[in-house]
């Protein structure tokens, strides 16, 4: 006998049911043609031409609003500008044609290509720029990189502080032309034209798609947008109208809910991943059964891994004892015998650092002295500095972890200036988010940070930034009025051999003044399945997918 | 005294329900202003520029008196809007929550099916066959997830069946009734499952020792219809308790299954928006699980008396 109850009940779990059905979208509503977000199960991807990747889930996709690694990796793909670095990190044309300098090195002139279109095909015009470089100098709309990447620009900070409504130093000539005028004659200014802030956005596409326009945006890279779902994945489809010519990928596909890369890598369920030094010993095994091993990227020299440019390092509050006193961070330095750290506790997986700049970096100085592990030098050094005995000094080294054990090139490091120096330093961990929140309100005397990555090639990235005194990001206290004359004669040198000798200098003195601890230069690992061809492991973020083919 | 109606107990409940999302609302909010770390700062990162830090937090109004954030939020939250995201620049929360909130209720759903299905039958078993071999095994095997934390099991899980078997995808979803479902349900639902079997069981073993039942056997019916009609409907009444237990343990259990195995859920929503600070996305989540261990707990009370009619508040 069927009662009311029971059917009722049956046709709530036929309701859910029909629900759970990718198929079904009756219950999930209609459809908003605008969103890039539908709820319910995520598509199955065609495989075929597909490159499938993990990635993370970007906190935007506007290119006025990126700071972040993640973001960028997503919007050099979907957007453009003017423009663009190539595989050898060389600054070259990618909207821009070509482009012209003032006798002054203060203006430049660049010719907009006739054939560079949005991915609705509309014409790109130097009044795009304009306005893509107004809206993210406009207060309001939250760029937390307009000043770093546009900030040469004269009337940026005005319009930024909200005192014009304009920026003074572009001029638009007519469709094909953009004048930019620059506070100073500075050659790294092209290098920062390729970092998202400064790529074009297309104005309608923001006004009609109002807070939510970046999921639908209308770009001008070789990819686009197809579908984002949060926490699930975001696929790019291949822009057929990019004026180099389409990709030979159909698709990307970006897996973001996380999970096991290489049990998703040995699964054939992504194609390509990075892999670090808890599975190197199992990968890196070059006997010939181990299929992994042919599949790991070498770099030029056929060696597996990659060097990214990026540094990272010990950082001492140069104004607190007992690290006011040069003779003991020099005998920290020397009482460190990184050839260990980097053979024993890293596995050789990272590069050996004796200075700031990573070797790829131009201004690289393979010459530079840094500080060979001497014990006696260091114990020397201690006795004759202010700070003897420093075994009264109660030192916290400050590290990013969630909870286990520090990373054992921590430990290793403590234990060496324990056993050389009779330093006793503790550890101290803190979780990312408190950590970026104490370095900001200065509150560290020794850390070891997140490491500084490279935002674009250019010496001036890591030197004037961290090591100015007046830099915003300079987070050691050090002040050496030398080495601020310097960076402010290397920011405006024409030449760029004269150029790049100075900041050798610079380079030198800090290492000299022992501002660091240079630990070593991240070497990435990945692995990239044989049907995968043209995979570029870049040491920064560049847009590479255009280099990439799938031929199963 | 006087007997409540049972409209009466719902009625009083739902009044509270305010009241008590308020105060977890404000319990939530006063963590996130004085706990570390700050959610303009995890957005930007370590290379942040202060300027840009500053104007950021005064648009999201984060450099406002605590009491004018505080009310400004309870008031929006009253007409429907949690506001943006402090991590994915210009999404509502509630655009956030909507996306993922399917996939872990579909979870969810089946998983509470899974557990009552399959622990209801496992207990009567065992109850039926006790001190047998297969009584003992089954006791005995759910012993094991009540004493193995999910992160123990997951990763076990993952390596027999992921990485050895390779019968399931290593992470994502493609919908309930897809490989990708079948581990996260695993993992959900097997605490629930040794609780329930174990309730059912003791229940089952007591009401079997009641004279009525020996009536029952006296009169000569056969053991299914003693079981059916006069065991079940008497051992089930403190089973009916666990429904509530186990609707309103799903979010905390979601939050590790999700965020460990990789499931687009509320749960792992939250997980994600504990380490971006992303506070009005944790507080939409709280509020939505608080709400839901009420309603579980309405949901226990107002099916005692359909199960037995001797019940009356």
């Amino acid at each position: 006998m069927w009662t009311t109850r029971k059917l009722l009940t049956l046709a709530a779990i036929g309701l859910f049911v029909f629900a759970s059905n990718p198929a079904c979208r009756l219950i999930q509503g209609v459809q908003n043609p605008g969103s890039a977000n539908p709820p319910g199960p995520g598509p199955r991807v065609s495989r075929e031409g597909t490159l499938t990747l993990l990635g993370g889930d970007p906190p935007t996709l506007d290119p006025a609003t990126t700071g972040d690694a993640t973001s960028a990796t997503y919007i050099v793909e979907i957007f453009s500008g003017l423009l663009t670095l190539d595989r050898d990190l060389r600054v070259v044309p990618d909207l821009a044609e070509r482009w012209e300098v003032s006798p002054d090195g203060r203006t430049y002139t660049f010719s907009i290509r006739r054939d560079a279109k949005f991915h609705d095909g509309k014409q790109v015009r130097a009044s795009d720029f304009k306005y893509s470089w107004e809206r993210a100098a406009n207060p309001r709309t939250l760029s937390p990189t307009a000043d770093t990447y546009l900030g040469d620009i004269v009337g940026v900070s005005d319009m930024l502080a909200g005192r014009a409504q304009q920026i003074s130093g572009v001029r638009v000539i007519d469709d094909w032309t953009l004048q930019v005028t620059i506070d100073e004659p500075k050659s790294y200014f092209l290098a920062k034209l390729t970092y998202p802030t400064s790529f074009v956005v297309d104005r309608e596409n923001i006004e009609r798609g109002g807070r939510t326009w970046t999921d639908r945006p209308n770009g001008t890279g070789p990819f686009k947008l197809r579908e984002w779902r949060k926490g699930q994945n975001i696929i790019l489809e291949r822009n057929e109208n990019w004026y180099r010519g389409a990709p030979s990928l159909l698709r990307v596909n970006y897996i973001l809910s996380g999970g096991s890369p290489i049990t998703m890598y040995e699964n054939d369920e992504i194609d390509a991943t990075v892999f670090g030094i808890l599975d190197a010993e199992r990968i890196l095994d070059p006997s010939p059964n181990n299929r992994l091993y042919r599949e790991v990227v070498r770099d030029k020299d056929g060696q597996p891994g990659v060097a990214m440019l990026s540094t990272f390092y010990i950082t001492f509050n140069v104004t607190k004892p007992p690290f006011d006193d040069v003779k003991i961070r020099q005998a920290m330095n020397y009482a460190v015998d990184k050839d260990r750290l980097i053979s024993v506790v890293l596995r050789n997986m990272d590069i050996r650092a004796d200075g700031i700049l990573p070797p790829g970096m131009p201004g690289y100085n393979p010459q530079l002295r840094g500080y060979r592990f001497d014990p006696a030098t260091a114990r020397r050094l201690v006795a004759e500095s202010r700070y003897p005995d420093l075994s009264r000094f109660d030192i916290t080294l400050t590290t990013v972890g969630a909870g286990a054990n520090p990373a054992r090139y921590i430990q290793a490091l403590t234990e060496m200036w324990k056993t050389h120096i009779g330093l006793d330093a503790k550890i101290e961990q803190v979780e990312w988010a408190t950590f970026l929140d104490d370095q900001f309100a200065k509150k560290y005397t020794f850390f070891e940070g997140p490491g500084w990555i490279a935002d674009y090639p250019d010496p001036q990235n890591f030197l004037d930034i961290l090591f100015y005194s007046k830099s915003k990001q300079n987070h050691t206290g050090y002040a050496n009025p030398e080495v601020d004359r310097l960076l402010l004669q290397a920011r405006v040198e024409r030449d760029q051999n004269t150029r790049l000798r100075i900041y050798q200098q610079v380079e030198q003195m800090i290492m000299d003044d022992a501002v660091w601890i240079p630990l070593f230069h991240e070497k990435q690992f990945w692995l990239v399945k044989p049907w995968v061809k043209g995979f570029v492991v870049a040491p920064m973020i560049i847009p590479t997918l255009q280099y990439i083919s799938i031929e199963r | 005294m006087p007997q409540k109606s049972a409209s009466t107990i719902i009625i009083r409940r739902l009044l509270w329900l305010p009241v008590l999302l308020i105060l977890i609302s404000l319990t939530v909010f006063l963590f996130g202003t004085y706990g570390p770390g700050d959610p303009v700062l995890v957005r930007l990162g370590s290379k942040a520029n202060p300027e840009a830090v500053e104007r950021i937090r005064a648009e999201l109004g984060l450099d406002r008196p605590l009491h004018e954030q505080y009310l400004r939020y309870l008031w929006n939250v009253i007409q429907g809007d949690f506001g943006e995201s402090t991590y994915f620049q210009g999404q509502l929360v509630t655009d956030l929550i909507a996306g993922r909130l399917l996939v872990s209720l579909q979870l969810g759903v089946a998983a509470t099916i899974i557990v009552f299905a399959v622990g209801i039958p496992l207990g009567v078993i065992t109850a039926a066959l006790q001190g047998r071999v297969w009584d003992r095994l089954i006791v005995s095997l759910t012993l094991i997830p009540e004493s193995v934390p999910v992160f123990i099991i997951i990763p076990v899980l993952y390596f027999i069946f992921v990485r050895q078997l390779k019968w399931f995808p290593a992470s994502g979803w493609d919908g309930l009734f897809s490989p990708s479902a079948v581990l996260p349900l695993i993992v959900l639902s097997i605490g629930g499952i040794a609780g329930v079997v174990r309730q059912v069981r003791t229940n089952t073993l007591e009401v079997l020792h009641n004279d009525f039942v020996r009536t029952a056997r006296a009169k000569g019916l056969p053991p299914s219809t003693i079981l059916r009609r006069h065991v079940l409907r008497n051992s089930l009444l403190p089973t009916w308790t666990m429904v509530g237990f186990v609707i309103a343990s799903l979010p905390a259990g979601s939050i590790i299954v999700e965020g460990l195995m990789g499931i687009p859920g509320i749960g792992g929503l939250a997980w994600e928006s504990i380490f971006r600070r992303d506070y009005p996305v944790i507080m939409a989540i709280t509020l939505l699980g608080a709400t839901l261990y009420v309603i579980g707990n309405l949901i226990v009370d107002i099916g005692y008396p359909l199960i037995d009619p001797r019940i009356r508040y």
